[in-house]
């Protein structure tokens, strides 16, 4: 993990007890946790009552660093210890450098998630209705007499809310094609999942 | 051998042989499980080989697949004895001796692959494995069980992405967080202070949607480490040779680039101005082209209205004036047209003639104005040289006027003037001495500061290349060191993951215990052997101490038996006594040869026990008959077809 110059002086700035009081400083890494994490949460330091006694300025700017260094720590996936020597280095006592990777620690699968969450996707299957109508006639022929099956797929579209459908009627011939595409799929999965 | 039978097993099962978990040594191997293991211990070293990988029912079928398994490990390379009996009448011992071989041959690719240190990317891959496997284990979910596609499960339950209903784009957006808040040192305009501290929202809640949060953040980090490493490079490189301060190489190159960004701007200005100007020229040049070539088309016929009808009019008014003017002329004067044509040429011709006498003269008096201004000049510059030789001779005059002044009281005048030039030469001297003396002491520094300049450049230039090769060295080991600490990290997650494998530090483990065992029974074996040869000597000590003293008495008693009686009778029994022992002794050895031709034949019997000879043969006849009912079967067939 590298860090900029400029994050590493406003984490000094966490790391120094006379701007971050002691009492302050586990409200402050919660904050900037649940700021990054919890969209509700994003303002939630602006109203804390507990740093009224800090320079809002060096708030505003230590906070910001807190928020660099939880994004960056997370992106490259920090082990504890390399993370530990980070803050060392910008001067957090022991107790200081415990608290922010116990912190750490337990959100770390929600914050990779939430950066996860940045990018594109194909619309995502996640379930299926269907129904086998059975076709007669029809006004040219006197007999048809054939499956038709009427799938709706159930779909999540990113930036769209709730589920979206994909329809489309096909043939027994069709549909296993499909399915056979699908278990094609699912193998490949299984192949790499296998692969270690 | 227990194992050597586990680490055979051990290797059996790990190339895929079904062997269960209560079979520990060969002995319990049957013959099906020792052919399905062969063939599989071949199939993996060769995978050409084309073998069932179990055995068929028919007899001749066995014998087959027997004889071309034992002609494939021959080919291998194996050197004992080998054939069909050995795989379908079996014996341990050299079953445990083809296995062993198999086992050797066995391909140690996959030993080798996990020794090589694994890449990044391997490691990626792997955790990309494990996730997936992971996610496919889990059970359908319907989506509306999870809150954003997010869910927390599996064992042990860890939060996990399902579905993509919660992904966003990654777009960025300008942050701003203030810098240097709590150094005193920086000075900062007091309203951009107020801003910071009072109206600044905090840096989650900057972007218009707080998804954008994180990607704002990523970018304005990644943005600031590539600036300050490019500003690194660039000091390096360039910014230490120039030996300017930090703030002033910035300063340079800041100037620099207004400047070259100046002149760019100020060229395209000018470029844009000419064009403009060309286009301009060309528009209006297009637009008389354009009017002529209307002009040009109204004289032909072709022509719009308007100036059809113009062109009436015009015409019809010129026809009148025309007329009337005719008819003036006709009237005022009786002359003919060639007349009037005659004196209008003639007329024109004086003209013509008066404007080239006038132009001419205007050439001859242009002329004469640039041959008087270069006489001028010449004339100045006559007077300026005749001014200066007036001035010389002016001088020369008052000189030779003086000295014709002087001439009368010549002698007086000229000892004054000789001292007056003694006293100048004089001072000249000592002004020259003087300056002599300023002069050398001033060398003498100039030099040393000199001196001192160079070796303070040299010197300075010494210190740079060394900042430099410092600067070099110091990114070196950086560099080095975040490579070490990669390989660390890639050699700790390979050893958690070795820690699976057990079976390697059991087998080391019990090979030192063999080896710890052997050294035991080397060193008792030692002792025994020393036990013997200890024995050995006294044995020759005792036999050499008998056979003198047998011969010291036999001498003596001889001597005495002729003379007496009882010493003959005593000699006698000597002989005899020495003769019985000689033969105890003889027969001991020979028992013991016996004892050990017995122990031999025991061993050779267990061997021969160990063998299954009893069971095999039973096996070979049963199977005899089953191949010899099988050819009568074969032979009715043969014969029902015939």
């Amino acid at each position: 993990m590298e860090l900029s110059q400029a994050v590493i002086d406003s984490l000094s700035i966490v790391g120094d007890s006379a701007h971050v009081p002691n009492k302050c400083y586990q409200r402050l890494l919660d904050a900037a946790f649940d700021g990054v994490v919890d969209s509700e949460q994003r303002n939630r330091i602006s109203g804390d009552e507990a740093f009224g006694g800090v320079d809002k300025a060096a708030l505003k700017e230590a906070y910001a660093g807190l928020v660099s260094c939880i994004i960056e720590a997370t992106k490259h996936d920090t082990e504890a210890a390399s993370l530990e020597a980070v803050l060392e280095d910008c001067k957090f006592t022991a107790d200081r450098i415990k608290a922010f990777i116990s912190s750490y620690q337990e959100r770390k699968q929600i914050l990779q998630i939430l950066l996860g969450n940045v990018g594109v996707t194909p619309p995502h299957i996640v379930d299926v209705d269907w129904r086998l109508d059975y076709y007669i006639k029809n006004n040219h022929l006197e007999k048809v007499n054939q499956a038709v099956y009427l799938i709706s797929l159930k779909t999540e579209v990113p930036g769209k809310p709730g589920i979206q459908d994909v329809q489309f009627s096909c043939t027994q011939e069709q549909l296993q094609d499909f399915v056979g595409k699908l278990k094609d799929a699912t193998k490949c999965l299984e192949k790499i999942s296998a692969s270690q | 051998m227990e194992e050597v039978d586990h680490i055979i097993i051990h290797s059996l099962r790990v190339i895929g042989c079904d062997i269960e978990e209560d079979v520990t040594n060969l002995k319990q191997f049957s013959t099906e499980l020792i052919v399905s293991a062969v063939i599989r211990c071949l199939k993996v070293i060769n995978s050409d080989v084309d073998l069932p990988n179990s055995l068929p029912g028919g007899m001749s079928a066995k014998f087959r697949i027997g004889t071309s398994m034992a002609a494939h490990i021959q080919e291998l390379g194996y050197r004992g004895e080998i054939g069909y009996q050995t795989f379908l009448y079996s014996n341990e011992q050299e079953i445990r001796r083809v296995l062993m071989f198999l086992v050797d041959k066995l391909p140690k690719e996959t030993a080798e692959a996990v020794e090589e240190v694994l890449g990044a990317s391997v490691l990626l891959q792997r955790t990309i494995a494990s996730t997936l496997a992971q996610q496919l284990n889990s059970v359908w979910t319907p989506p509306y069980l999870k809150q954003n596609s997010i869910t927390w499960r599996g064992s042990p339950p860890h939060w996990q992405r399902e579905g993509a209903s919660s992904l966003c784009k990654f777009h960025a957006s300008h942050l701003h967080i203030p810098q240097g808040m709590t150094d005193l040192k920086r000075k900062l305009p007091k309203a951009l202070r107020s801003y910071y501290s009072q109206s600044l929202p905090y840096v989650t809640n900057q972007t218009v949607h707080h998804n954008d949060t994180s990607s704002s953040v990523i970018e304005k980090m990644a943005s600031e480490i590539t600036a300050q490493q490019e500003w690194e490079n660039e000091w390096n490189q360039a910014g230490l040779a120039s030996r300017l301060s930090e703030q002033e190489y910035r300063e340079k190159k800041k100037n620099k680039i207004r400047k070259r960004v100046m002149d760019q701007l100020r060229q395209d200005v000018q470029r844009s101005g000419d064009f403009a100007a060309s286009r301009k020229a060309q528009d209006l040049q297009q637009m008389i082209d354009s009017i002529s070539s209307r002009a040009g088309s109204s004289t032909k016929t072709k022509g719009s209205r308007f100036t059809h009808t113009e062109q009436l009019i015009f015409a019809k008014d010129e026809e009148k004036t025309m007329s009337q003017m005719g008819g003036e002329s006709e009237v005022g004067q009786g002359h003919s047209e060639e007349e009037i044509q005659n004196q209008r040429d003639a007329e024109v011709e004086g003209l013509r003639e008066e404007v080239s006498g006038l132009v001419s003269r205007l050439e001859q008096m242009d002329l004469e104005m640039r041959k008087f201004t270069a006489s001028i000049q010449q004339m100045e510059e006559v007077v300026s040289t005749q001014g200066s030789t007036n001035a010389e001779k002016e001088e020369a005059y008052t000189v030779k006027k003086r000295t014709l002044d002087l001439l009368p009281d010549a002698e007086n005048n000229i000892a004054k003037l000789q001292s007056v030039v003694d006293g100048s030469a004089q001072r000249l001297v000592t002004l020259a001495n003087q300056w002599e003396k300023h002069r050398a002491p001033l060398i003498d520094q100039y030099r040393e500061l000199k001196d001192l300049s160079s070796k303070k450049e040299s010197e300075g230039e010494k210190k740079l290349e060394e900042i430099k090769a410092f600067r070099v060295r110091m990114k070196e080991v950086a560099d080095d060191a975040r490579h070490k600490d990669e390989h660390l990290k890639q050699l700790v997650a390979e050893y958690e993951r070795m820690t699976k494998d057990v079976n390697r530090s059991a087998y080391t483990q019990r090979i030192m215990e063999i080896v710890s065992n052997i050294k035991k029974q080397k060193d008792g074996i030692n002792t025994v052997l020393i036990d013997t040869r200890a024995v050995q000597k006294e044995i020759n000590q005792l036999t050499g101490k008998l056979d003198r003293t047998f011969t010291v008495t036999d001498e003596l008693i001889f001597r005495n038996a002729k003379k007496d009686e009882a010493a003959k009778k005593a000699y006698r029994h000597l002989a005899a006594l020495h003769e019985s022992c000689e033969l105890l002794i003889s027969t001991v050895e020979e028992t013991g040869v016996i004892m050990r031709e017995i122990r031999e034949l025991e061993d050779q019997i267990e061997n021969e026990s160990k063998n299954k000879v009893l069971s095999n043969l039973e096996k070979i006849t049963s199977d005899y008959q089953q191949m010899k009912k099988e050819n009568t079967a074969l032979m009715a067939k043969m014969k029902q077809r015939s």
